[in-house]
């Protein structure tokens, strides 16, 4: 009894700490903290290089973000990091970040991103390294514009392409889709003043997908504020989960459109830049990776995507994971990270360095 | 026996039951039709305001809030185009390092300036039909 009193009390003197740090904003964990050099720019677009001085595989990895939300979930915390693990098993990193869209950017369809930004990263990127191909991977809507580039750019110079928690059965996304495809609601009814999606209404839309998430989240955090480990992740993880940017408006009347209404993925009825694609025409070694627990997108979302792509060489891992689990996070270092790296792995070269060279 | 306190095992003995229930009810076609008619609703709304406090400022010969926002949209699409521009010329000039271009046949002033397009036309289509890379190559 006594003991459980002094822990208990000890515990409320640790949560009054915690809690003045979060309320004070202090003590922020350091994110996206891996060393990068920004390689290229044009508008709000950024290529990063994250710096490795032991690249041991070929062809060069080239993530493309999603559109709605920030990079850094892919480079937490030092320690937590899915960039991090791939500077470690020797890759060569680039990432594609689109920064904050503003006014500039709300005529941003679809085929900016596919058509021009996607090519030009990569061609930046073959110059660079001097490499006659890269392994392209999407993250989530990232996921989608991979997609969409590799079936309008057949003769794109990929080696393989993996995409992480991408949906493609727009049916299954819940709320956040039904409120354009069931209730009729128009994009242009959501647009900010700069002609874009503001974050708000993208976070809102997110948090409409469990509505009881939001009272469950502080609940847990008070019953575990006294802890200074989940603190610091509680920190990272909310952060980001409430971190957006502008969804560019033009793209977002599209993808309502095409993916949302149309259901273009599943449906075959995709065009890009005026031109009819179709998934079957992906014709490189793909990986689609799945989370069994994501509630943003649903494994039923992301499920037909492996039967979509025409690929012979195709697969597709399924984790019990959520949308953040599959890249952060202890399953992420466990199995969702291995398992990429295996089968980028296998799909690359081994290069001969210099000490391999001498020895 | 958990662990967690007598309020935590409360409190998720009614988030079990509540949770299941809201995710339901956000996933019902009258939930999205209502958040749809609300949007409708305030839309509306904010526009009359607006026409109407746009034609107070115009009576004075002033610019409201919404010719801004224009003149920020029509920037914001001028500055979309130079970028694309700038992208084009960028592969061009990649195109053109490339040691397996083509030779450009020589040719006028004028007949480049024919096949000048303006930013917002239609891109060079990509190549077609060609079979990737097939796998384990």
């Amino acid at each position: 009894m006594l003991d459980r009193v002094r822990r208990d009390v000890e515990r409320n003197a640790l949560r009054a700490r915690n809690g003045i740090k979060l309320v004070a904003g202090v003590d922020r964990p350091g994110v996206g903290q891996t060393p990068k050099d920004v390689v290229w720019q044009r508008g709000r677009t950024q290529l990063w290089h994250y710096r490795n001085e032991n690249v041991r595989y070929g062809p060069p990895l080239l993530i493309v973000f999603s559109l709605i939300s920030r990079s850094y979930i892919l480079d937490l915390t030092p320690g937590n990091s899915f960039v991090e693990q791939l500077l470690e098993a020797g890759f060569d990193v680039y990432l594609l970040d689109w920064g904050e869209p503003d006014e500039r950017d709300a005529a941003n369809g679809l085929e900016d991103y596919v058509d021009d930004y996607i090519p030009a990263g990569i061609d930046r990127v073959l110059e660079l390294s001097g490499a006659d191909e890269v392994t392209l991977f999407g993250y989530c809507f990232g996921g989608d514009l991979t997609l969409l580039y590799a079936a309008h750019h057949l003769d794109a110079p990929l080696r393989s392409l993996t995409v992480l928690a991408t949906p493609v059965d727009f049916r299954h996304m819940g709320p956040l889709a039904d409120v354009f495809a069931v209730g009729g609601m128009e994009v242009d009814s959501v647009l900010g003043d700069d002609g874009n999606v503001p974050p708000s209404v993208v976070v809102q839309g997110f948090r409409t997908l469990k509505p009881t998430a939001e009272v469950s989240r502080y609940v847990t955090l008070w019953d575990k504020l006294w802890h200074d480990e989940y603190v610091a992740s509680y920190q990272a993880m909310t952060g980001w989960s409430d971190d957006h940017v502008p969804f560019p408006g033009e793209a977002a009347r599209q993808t309502v459109r095409m993916l949302v209404r149309e259901n273009g993925m599943l449906n075959d009825r995709l065009t890009v830049g005026g031109d009819r694609v179709s998934l079957r025409d992906i014709r490189v070694p793909f990986l689609t990776v799945r989370a069994e627990r994501d509630h943003i997108v649903p494994p039923e979302a992301t499920a037909p995507l492996i039967d979509l792509v025409g690929s012979p060489d195709k697969h597709e891992l399924s984790l019990a994971a959520g949308h953040m689990g599959l890249v952060v996070g202890r399953t992420a270092a466990r199995t969702t990270v291995p398992t990429i790296l295996d089968f980028l792995r296998r799909r690359s070269d081994e290069l001969v360095t210099d000490a391999a060279k001498e020895a | 026996m958990s662990d967690a306190p007598l309020w935590r095992q409360a409190f998720d003995k009614a988030e079990r039951a509540v949770a299941p229930r809201a995710e339901s009810l956000v996933r019902t076609p009258g939930f999205s039709l209502g958040a749809a008619l609300v949007r409708r609703a305030q839309t509306l709304a904010r526009g009359s305001a607006r026409d109407v406090t746009a034609r107070a400022w115009h009576l004075l010969n002033l610019p409201a809030g919404s010719d801004v926002t224009r003149l920020r949209g029509q920037i914001g699409a001028l500055d979309r185009e130079i970028r694309r521009l700038g992208l084009q010329l960028e592969a061009e000039r990649r195109a053109a390092r490339s040691p397996d271009r083509p030779p450009i046949p020589p040719s006028t002033e004028d007949s480049h300036a024919d096949g000048a397009q303006s930013a917002d036309r239609a891109r060079p289509r990509p190549p077609r039909r060609r079979a990737q890379r097939p796998a384990g190559t």
